[in-house]
């Protein structure tokens, strides 16, 4: 059966190819699946040589991947792994028929797959990997996927059908992880987190979700926060707080901006480690020529200014962005926000007032606004109070400029920004895909020569 | 109009750490705002787990947001232990308020979850509301709504609502609004939320007050009338890009 489904499948990965399909990519996974359901099952066991690395959690995945692929490259590993975005079954099980010959054979030692939220369950009654990193858990796209403690339960339920072969490396800080790694105590676990004196906040933020106990339902009291609900935390209740946390961050340092992305290496340091046996001071060398995920923290030069784009699609994402934006230390700063409502956005664009947009008034000197829904961010910049100048009932808004049409949005805010300044551009997901084909696609080269 | 510094509005936010998942923490926002532009004075107070029962009879408009399962029945806990007798005479006193998704089902008598269990409400509502089951589908989507308040009827409300019970209104109540695109209270009798006194119970997140400032502007005056008595007439504030926001919505679907 394997045999005549991969013809057919990659038969038609060519044909998109060929015909330059853009999207295409989750197709031949897709048809492989209706035919066999257990198509992922059945070609990981046909390559028992292959390890799988599953990174789970809401923000943090893309990133994470990528720089586990940097350093198990440099350490001779060759790696596949599923396409950015393309984190459903049919994107994995098309990431095996992409790198598969006919008969199922992959040529490659690690696959390092990204898995939707709702998707780890699925996944892990076909196989089980050798490792899983499970990074966070934020409320995102509550239309989508619910609420974050009902996924939290389904990845309980999924977890504990696993045995002590499949390394599970978890985020101690996260209040709701921690607690899901500590209700796995036959299965090998390993907590990655921060030391408290690298955590600067002590106010959780309001996008927080798991404020309350786990255990027992208290509230939980921090005596310091790294961002969102993610810190160090106590219970009154039951004494529930982290322990046995490994923290590698002061040697494998970050090579991105943001304590989020402290986060993301100090996972890939520690899973590269336990599975891989990779020592620190290896990682650390290898580590320090990394570039920047696909939208995320890219610096793309155009017409002579820098432009940063920060994928920024959820609440915590959003005041992840701004914080990067402080970190950024000059003087001007232009920024685009561009937010659409589609469906890998989520429909629902009412999480913009879960974020404190309050912060970015002094950190940006212009904004212009962009996206499918333009209109509601601009309000919600309004009464953010980037509208300094408003009164009387006039609608003179000296900060905010909005302009729906995504191309002249992008013309303006160049046009704003000084020469060899920067531009951060914070866009959902599907508007990150098309600024990144405006920016780097062939309308740009006619314009910049 | 009303009168610069003349004028103060207390607004109680119910559960503001617990009952605040969606975005809805905006309407507060809101609310609170458009009082500063006008200069009426306003203090936001957040009443929730270990704030005294009578802070809530000193305030003027009362608001509430949706939360998860589990919050809920913390507040519920809370409730029950001394704040439900102090919330249910605001209600019925005539205290403004708005009350969105999990708060409006929570103000009714009961409410039967996707499992067969029965949660107690509040029964200030005479209402209840039914998860018909695991597999039933959520009402998830874009709605458009017109409301049966005065002054309001001519006006599209526009809004995000995400919701899996549906809720039966009971003989006595009068629905909040009529859908014109969207599920509403239970996607098959075309009304939408409930008018109670003078609170609003609602599905509608959006936030609800964001692209509908009349329905902001609706509360503040009604909670202006009933601390000060007369008519109070608000200065305009100017409105195009909530104008832009709901025809963005509205050219969606109607056409
Ligand atoms: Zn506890």
């Amino acid at each position: 059966m394997i045999v005549p489904i991969l013809a057919l499948t990659k038969t038609i990965a060519f044909l998109i190819r060929a015909g330059r399909i853009g999207h295409g990519f989750t197709w031949p996974g897709e048809i492989a699946l209706r035919l066999s359901g257990s198509f992922i099952r059945t070609m990981i066991q046909k390559n028992p040589g292959l390890l799988t690395v599953v990174i789970v959690g809401t923000n943090g995945k893309t990133t994470s991947a990528k720089i586990t692929r940097h350093i198990l490259s440099k350490n001779g590993y060759r790696v596949i792994g599923n396409e950015t975005g393309a984190n459903l079954m049919n994107g994995v099980a098309s990431c095996l028929i992409g790198n598969a010959n006919l008969y199922g054979k992959i040529v490659a030692d690690v696959a390092i797959l990204e898995v939707d939220e709702n998707v780890l369950p699925l996944l892990l009654s076909e196989f089980h990997p050798n490792a899983i990193m499970v990074l966070n858990l934020f409320r995102d796209q509550l239309d989508r996927y619910g609420e974050v403690n009902t996924i939290a339960l389904k990845w309980q339920e999924a977890l504990a059908t696993l045995t002590k072969k499949t390394a599970l490396i978890m985020n101690g800080n996260d209040p709701q992880i921690f607690y899901l790694g500590k209700s796995l105590p036959n299965l090998s676990v390993s907590f990655f987190g921060l030391k408290k004196k690298a955590m600067k906040k002590r106010a959780v933020p309001h996008e927080a979700d798991s404020l309350y106990c786990p255990e027992c339902a208290e509230r939980l009291t921090y005596s310091a926060i790294a961002y969102s609900h993610i810190g160090d935390f106590l219970c009154a209740g039951c004494g529930f707080q982290p322990s046995g946390i490994v923290d590698y961050s002061e040697t494998v340092k970050s090579p991105l901006l943001g304590l989020f992305n402290r986060y993301n290496t100090n996972a890939v340091a520690l899973m590269l480690h336990i599975v891989f046996g990779i020592g620190l001071e290896k990682i650390k060398r290898d580590i320090a020529d990394f570039g920047a995920a696909f939208g995320r923290q890219e610096i793309i030069a155009y017409r002579g200014r820098k432009i940063v784009i920060q994928l920024s699609k959820n609440p915590t994402g959003f005041n992840q962005s701004v914080e990067v934006l402080e970190e950024f230390d000059n003087a001007q700063k232009g920024v685009l926000v561009l937010l659409n409502d589609r469906i890998p956005d989520g429909r629902d664009v009412s999480w913009i007032w879960d974020v404190d947009f309050e912060l970015l008034r002094d950190l940006a000197d212009r904004i212009v606004v962009s996206g499918d829904r333009a209109y509601d961010m601009a309000i919600r910049l309004r009464y953010a109070g980037h509208n300094r100048g408003r009164s009387k009932g006039k609608d003179k808004l000296d900060g905010v400029t909005v302009i729906p049409d995504l191309t002249a949005a992008i013309e303006r805010a160049v046009e704003l920004t000084p020469p060899g300044d920067f531009l951060f551009i914070l866009p959902t997901y599907s508007a990150m895909l098309e600024v990144r084909n405006i920016l780097t696609g062939d309308e740009f080269k006619q314009k910049t020569t | 109009m009303t009168k610069k510094g003349k004028h103060s509005l207390k607004i109680g936010w119910l559960y503001p750490d617990l009952m605040s998942t969606y975005g809805d923490r905006g309407n507060v926002m809101i609310l609170r705002k458009r009082c500063e532009w006008r200069e009426i004075m306003v203090e936001v107070t957040g009443i929730t787990l270990g704030t005294d029962s009578t802070e809530i009879d000193s305030v003027d408009l009362l608001f509430m947001g949706g939360a998860q399962d589990r919050q809920q029945e913390i507040v519920k806990k809370d409730l029950i232990g001394g704040k439900e007798g102090f919330l249910r005479r605001a209600i019925e006193d005539g205290t403004p308020g708005l009350f969105v998704c999990g708060a409006y089902q929570f103000l009714g008598a009961y409410y039967i979850a996707a499992d067969g269990t029965k949660i107690e409400g509040l029964g200030i509502y005479d209402l209840v509301t039914r998860t018909p089951g695991r597999l039933a589908k959520r009402l998830i989507g874009d709605i458009i709504i017109r409301p049966r308040i005065e002054g309001l009827e001519e006006l599209f409300v526009v809004g995000f609502e995400n919701h899996g019970g549906r809720t039966e209104l009971g003989k006595g109540l009068a629905p909040f609004a009529d859908v014109v695109h969207g599920y509403g209270n239970n996607g098959t009798d075309r009304t939408e939320g409930v008018v109670y006194k003078n609170t609003i119970g609602t599905y509608l997140h959006g936030p609800i007050l964001s692209k509908n400032p009349e329905l902001a502007d609706y509360l503040i005056r009604r909670a202006l009338e009933i601390k000060y008595g007369g008519a109070p007439v608000l200065e305009p504030i100017e409105a195009s890009w909530e104008r832009e926001a709901r025809d963005t919505v509205i050219g969606r679907y109607i056409r």
